[in-house]
């Protein structure tokens, strides 16, 4: 190690004059970040020049993502320096937007896209300066989109009008690259992991595009696992390891058994299972029909088998583990299995670990499901199971103890994997354990999966890196959803996996995808056509029974009163599309109410004052909400006590008056159409037109992917005040016109609207995810929903059921909504 | 120095204890300023509470599983069980199996209900339980014009009011009913399972849990529990009346959350739902002592429950997460939750 330190040092005094010829960008110097007492970097020195590719290397907790959450602002160092073309910055005044703005940007592993907004609009989030609030303003980002997608993948048939929701894991990580290198004044792109979902071809491109514009003088870090890649596209590479610079110099000075040896690992990859274990006790698993069309014959797997699932990222691989790990007799009636199977996840913060539990927590819960419910459960006895499975895998018994998060990914994994061991099953189900692994933690892995299935067990393994695959004993391949070819023993290779991964052409699963789609679609529409259908219903079943509701008079009549559930409905829906509920809605526009009845009659000013004042505590209410990540639900159920204790406070009773200009406001008419046709659809204008602007734009994104949001340099609290101003202003409209069309005030007049609003919203189409919204549809089943009252009196039904009906009319809509929900929006 | 830090250890995996602090210094303070505390006015007070502790266990099953989840058909179950009691029971005790029966089947049909709608259906729990609490309004309505009388049965008038050496039996039930669901949690394989579904759904599924089972047995916890309540809320006012189960809507989410439950989920105390109860009903007679109006009342407890929450979000934030995050892809989850530090 000493040797290489100081080649290391040599090297580096003999590139310094090079480097400084070329104009540097950024250089972080001395840069040191502890957390507790871990040093995720020590004395990091990393300059950047114009025109340069760095590969960025290391193991899991090597100290990569901390070193570029500092580079790109998200986060502060203990210790060190940053300058900009030698000038030094402060960290206390270098943020993400700082960065932003210094011409860094960064592409993450995981993506930062807006799925509810189309291609053009994420363009739009990351250079939203450019933007007017005319019509029209997204023309302007369409070419943008489009031209920047063909300049780095060149005939790549992306829909930049189409939402990103619609497309492929690679297609969306076009998009992500794509809008990093068009930002304009961009000098260094981070790309973490870029490869991780692209193709051979698309990589290629990539690499491509990368080499061209770097002679153009923008600077690249690439981070991969992948070396060979690293290997071709990068001049320097830095290896860091244990938080240290282990190693910095040009590529051509280094190789992959090198770059492995310095992040420490073990040059000798993969090695092979050896020869096949002879069957025993039969299939465990067995795989016919459509799945294995391709193949004609059926695919059995035998216990003590090590069984690769290989192919093009998306071809089938996930979906087989998952039928295979719980069956679905509808769906899945080509795989059958006998015997349990437990299921070792890869993305272990989403589908692995229980943040809350310890290590040993994490473990012993592999064997809690099959037991009984009220089953005892005893500490000694789990730690017996759990030392077992843990000595096996080489993990410490000192750390039962702590909690899961404090350990490396690696170990995480480990623990993972001793779940599956305690929980017995016969077969275990991997879907690509080691992603993010380190290359040591690696090696254990394989020699571990090599003694499970020599113990007579079966594994099916699903990977994406293919070189893993040669520790198989059978490489089944997927393309386009069912499996084309099955490799055995010698026949394994990288080779012939590439080739046949790439043979069958993907375009019968979407032929397949879009039949299902046109169907469901249909039905969809029909759900979302529903608030239209309702109201012409409900109005003809009572122009039948009274034609007089049909005149003018009798319109205004009916609809008046649906005009404050229309903006109560308005407020809700701007809620909803943060993915958030308001339960105290209602109640504050009866606070209003009150408000303008009492203070806003007696003294305006004083009123005016109170009105806003109630307003601004609403919109705070939003800031507390995302500022300190508390349920909505709970803190407007808990405002709603105080909206209806200061009602009750200010008047006890029900009475007041509405101030003269108030009633006229909302008094005046028409000869040729009702006053209330006329003010609702200014509401839905109004409403329409704020979610058609660049705010309404900024407003979904953060309903449906807040860390993109802010990742690409938007605040959240300042958008959650602004939402909850915009639900308060239709608010308190709504309490205005109460006030106006009673001529009086009542505290409780408004919380009915409270459920009734969710359910016009929903009814209307939104998503309660949030993200989606269709103020049209939101405001036709509002109008629907304060007639069923006059409805159920035109019927003779009894006002006790009003309540009732409309909560089934609401259950019923959600169970049709969930029955024709697109499935991909259910994640 | 030591004995703190080691406190603040202990404390932070018995999160009860800051709800029984609380407990304890309110009421000191009333006893020292009013001098009309006493260990008797404080069982009137943890009797009160009994009533709060049945409903918000059940409430603090349902939070546990997750996502935000809330039971908000706790009140019309509470309701409508009153006045289911007042028409099964008749005043006789006689009647009282038929009473008992009725109040579970009641409890069992709502939360199958509920667990049908959220589980079966995927409707977010929030809405499910607000649409099923307003059938059950139109249900109190309809048979709150059937009801014979107001006649509570002597049996059940003793247990909800009675008192054993002093010490109210409706408080013993309670207190039994926390260190059955204690037990519950800590040692049998329904509260780790329930738990590992409140904390991340998809390894639960993935560790081969039916999480569907899980949240379903929660909710119906929750409807049985506050379906008992109103019978024996019901005993107790002597009667039943509309709206009657109202109040125990926010202050049973407020008793589990200032409990020490973690509003998202994964880890619950019923010990601290028991000390919030007291702690609340300590609060709202405080309220009625010195004479605040009715909407103030109302004003406080709002309060009261933004304040914890907003407390108890800082609490969620400090959840122990690694030196270095994995390399690997960053949970969404605590994406999320990252993404509210400030930058």
């Amino acid at each position: 190690m000493s040797h290489l330190a100081v080649a290391d040092k040599k090297r580096a005094a003999a590139m310094a004059p090079a480097a400084s010829i070329r104009q540097e960008i950024v250089s972080l110097s001395q840069i040191t970040k502890s957390f507790g007492p871990t040093l995720a970097n020590a004395e990091i020195d990393l300059a950047v020049s114009a025109g340069e590719i760095i590969g960025l290397v290391g193991g899991n907790g090597a100290g990569k993502s901390t070193l570029m959450r500092i580079l790109c602002g998200t986060m502060r160092p203990t210790l060190g320096s940053i300058s900009f073309a030698g000038q030094t910055l402060s960290f206390a005044d270098y943020d993400t937007a700082e960065a932003q703005g210094r011409g860094i940007r960064m592409v993450h592993q995981e993506l930062s896209l807006c799925a509810n907004l189309s291609v053009a609009e994420n363009f739009f989030l990351e250079t939203p300066q450019d933007a007017t609030s005319r019509p029209g303003w997204r023309k302007l980002y369409l070419g943008r989109a489009r031209a920047a997608l063909d300049a780095v993948f060149p005939g790549n048939g992306i829909d930049v009008d189409a939402d990103v929701g619609q497309l492929s894991i690679a297609e969306r990580q076009m998009v992500e690259i794509a809008r990093a290198a068009a930002t304009p004044g961009v000098r260094l792109i981070v790309l973490d992991e870029p490869t991780s979902s692209l193709d051979l071809d698309r990589s290629r491109q990539l690499r491509a595009f990368i080499r061209e514009r770097a002679k153009a003088g923008l600077a690249f870090i690439f981070i991969s696992h992948k070396l060979q890649e690293i290997i071709d596209i990068a001049a320097q590479v830095v290896v860091l390891r244990n938080g240290r610079t282990a190693w910095r110099g040009d590529v051509a000075d280094t190789s992959f058994s090198k770059l492995v040896q310095l992040m420490g690992g073990d040059a000798n990859s993969i090695h092979q299972h050896g020869a096949i274990v002879a069957s025993t006790g039969g299939a465990l698993v067995r795989l016919s029909g459509s799945l294995t069309s391709e193949l004609g014959r059926d695919i059995e797997i035998a216990r003590g088998e090590i069984v690769g699932l290989a192919g093009l990222e998306g071809s089938g691989q996930k979906e087989l583990l998952h039928a295979i790990f719980k069956p679905n007799p509808a769906k899945d009636a080509a795989v059958t299995r006998t015997g349990e199977a437990g299921f070792i996840a890869g993305d272990r913060q989403k589908e692995g670990v229980f943040p809350l539990w310890s290590v040993l927590g994490n473990i012993s819960i592999g064997s809690l499901a099959r037991r009984p419910s009220l089953g005892l459960v005893s500490d000694r006895h789990n730690r017996e199971a759990a030392a077992d499975a843990a000595g096996r895998l080489r993990l410490d018994e000192n750390r039962f103890g702590s909690n899961i998060l404090e350990l490396s990914g690696g170990n995480q994994q480990k623990a993972l994997v001793a779940r599956a061991l305690v929980a017995d099953t016969p077969i275990i189900l991997l879907d690509d354990p080691t992603r993010g692994v380190d290359i040591a933690t690696k090696q254990d892995f394989y020699r571990l999966c090599n003694d499970i299935a020599r113990g007579g067990r079966t594994l099916v393994w699903h990977t994406t890196e293919d070189a893993e695959l040669l520790a198989c004993d059978r490489v089944l391949i997927f393309a386009g959803g069912r499996i084309v070819k099955e490799l055995t023993g010698e026949a394994i290779t990288e080779a012939a996996i590439v080739g046949a991964s790439f043979v069958q052409q993907a375009d019968k699963r979407i032929d397949a995808a879009q039949a299902k789609a046109g169907a469901a679609g249909l039905v969809r529409r029909l759900v979302n056509a529903a608030p239209f259908i309702g109201l012409a219903a409900v109005l003809a079943v009572m122009i039948s029974a009274n034609p007089a509701v049909a005149s003018i008079f009798g319109l205004d009549l009916l609809l008046m009163p649906a005009l404050s559930l229309v903006l109560v409905t308005a407020a809700q829906m701007f809620i909803v599309g943060g993915s958030e509920i308001d339960l105290g809605v209602g109640a504050f526009a009866g606070l209003i109410s009150v408000l303008s009845a009492t203070l806003l009659y007696d003294r305006p000013w004083l009123g005016a004052l109170a009105v806003l004042a109630a307003v601004a505590v609403y919109a705070g209410l939003g800031g507390l909400i995302q500022a300190r990540k508390i349920p909505a639900i709970v803190v407007t159920l808990g405002a709603s006590f105080i909206w209806v204790g200061l009602g009750y406070a200010l008047q006890p009773t029900p009475g007041g008056a509405s101030p003269e200009w108030l009633t006229a406001l909302f008094g005046w008419s028409l000869d040729f159409l009702p006053t209330s046709i006329i003010l609702i659809a200014a509401v839905a204008l109004v409403v329409l037109t704020i979610d058609r602007l660049p705010l309404g734009v900024v407003l979904r994104g953060f309903g449906n992917n807040p860390t993109a949001m802010i990742r690409s340099g938007w605040s959240p609290t300042r958008y959650a005040l602004v939402r909850y101003l915009i639900a308060g202003l239709f608010a308190a409209a709504a309490g205005l016109s109460l006030t106006a069309i009673n001529t009086a005030s009542d505290i409780n007049s408004g919380n009915s609207f409270t459920l009734l609003s969710v359910a016009a919203v929903v009814m209307g189409g939104c998503s309660l995810l949030g993200g989606i919204v269709s103020p049209v549809g939101a405001i036709a089943g509002a109008v629907t929903l304060s007639l069923i009252g006059a409805l159920l009196g035109t019927l003779n039904v009894s006002s006790d059921f009003n309540a009732a009906t409309q909560g089934l009319i609401l259950i019923a809509l959600l169970t049709l909504r969930g029955l024709t929900a697109d499935r991909r929006s259910e994640q | 120095m030591n004995a703190l830090s080691a406190f603040t250890v202990w404390a932070q995996k018995n999160r009860w204890i800051w709800a029984a602090i609380g407990v304890l210094l309110l009421w000191l303070v009333l006893s020292v300023v009013t001098n009309r505390f006493s260990l008797s006015s404080l069982s009137g007070i943890v009797l009160s509470a009994s009533f709060l502790t049945v409903v918000g266990i059940g409430q603090m099953f349902v939070v546990t599983t997750g996502r935000g989840n809330i039971d908000l058909s706790v009140a019309s179950v509470i309701t409508l069980s009153a006045f289911v009691a007042l028409l099964t029971i008749k005043g006789q005790d006689a009647n009282l199996a038929i009473g008992v029966t009725a109040a579970v089947l009641l409890g069992l049909a709502v939360g199958l209900l509920n667990s049908l709608l959220v589980v079966g259906l995927g409707i977010p729990a929030i809405i499910a339980t607000l649409a099923t609490g307003y059938v059950l309004a139109t249900a109190t309505l309809l048979s709150n014009k059937a009801i014979p009388g107001f006649a509570v049965s002597p049996a059940l008038k003793d247990l909800a009011t009675g008192r054993i050496s002093g010490v109210p039996i409706m408080a013993i039930i309670a207190i039994l009913g926390v260190a059955a669901a204690s037990f519950v949690l800590r040692y049998t394989v329904f509260g780790q399972l329930l738990s590992a579904v409140g904390q991340n759904r998809a390894a639960a599924r993935l560790a081969a849990i039916s999480n569907g089972r899980v949240i379903a047995a929660a909710f119906i916890i929750s409807s049985v529990l506050a379906s008992l309540d109103g019978l024996l809320l019901g005993a107790y006012i002597g009667g039943a009346f509309l709206e009657m189960g109202q109040p125990y809507l926010l202050q049973s989410i407020a008793a589990v959350v200032l409990g020490g439950t973690l509003i998202f989920g994964g880890s619950a105390t019923a010990l601290g739902t028991l000390w919030a109860s007291i702690l609340l009903i300590l609060i709202v007679t405080t309220m009625q002592i010195i004479g605040l109006p009715p909407g103030a009342q109302d004003i406080v407890q709002g309060i009261v429950v933004i304040f914890v929450l907003a407390l108890a979000g800082r609490q969620a934030l400090a959840r122990p997460t690694t030196a270095e995050p994995a390399d690997g892809a960053t949970p969404k989850t605590r994406a999320k939750a990252a993404a509210s530090l400030p930058e």
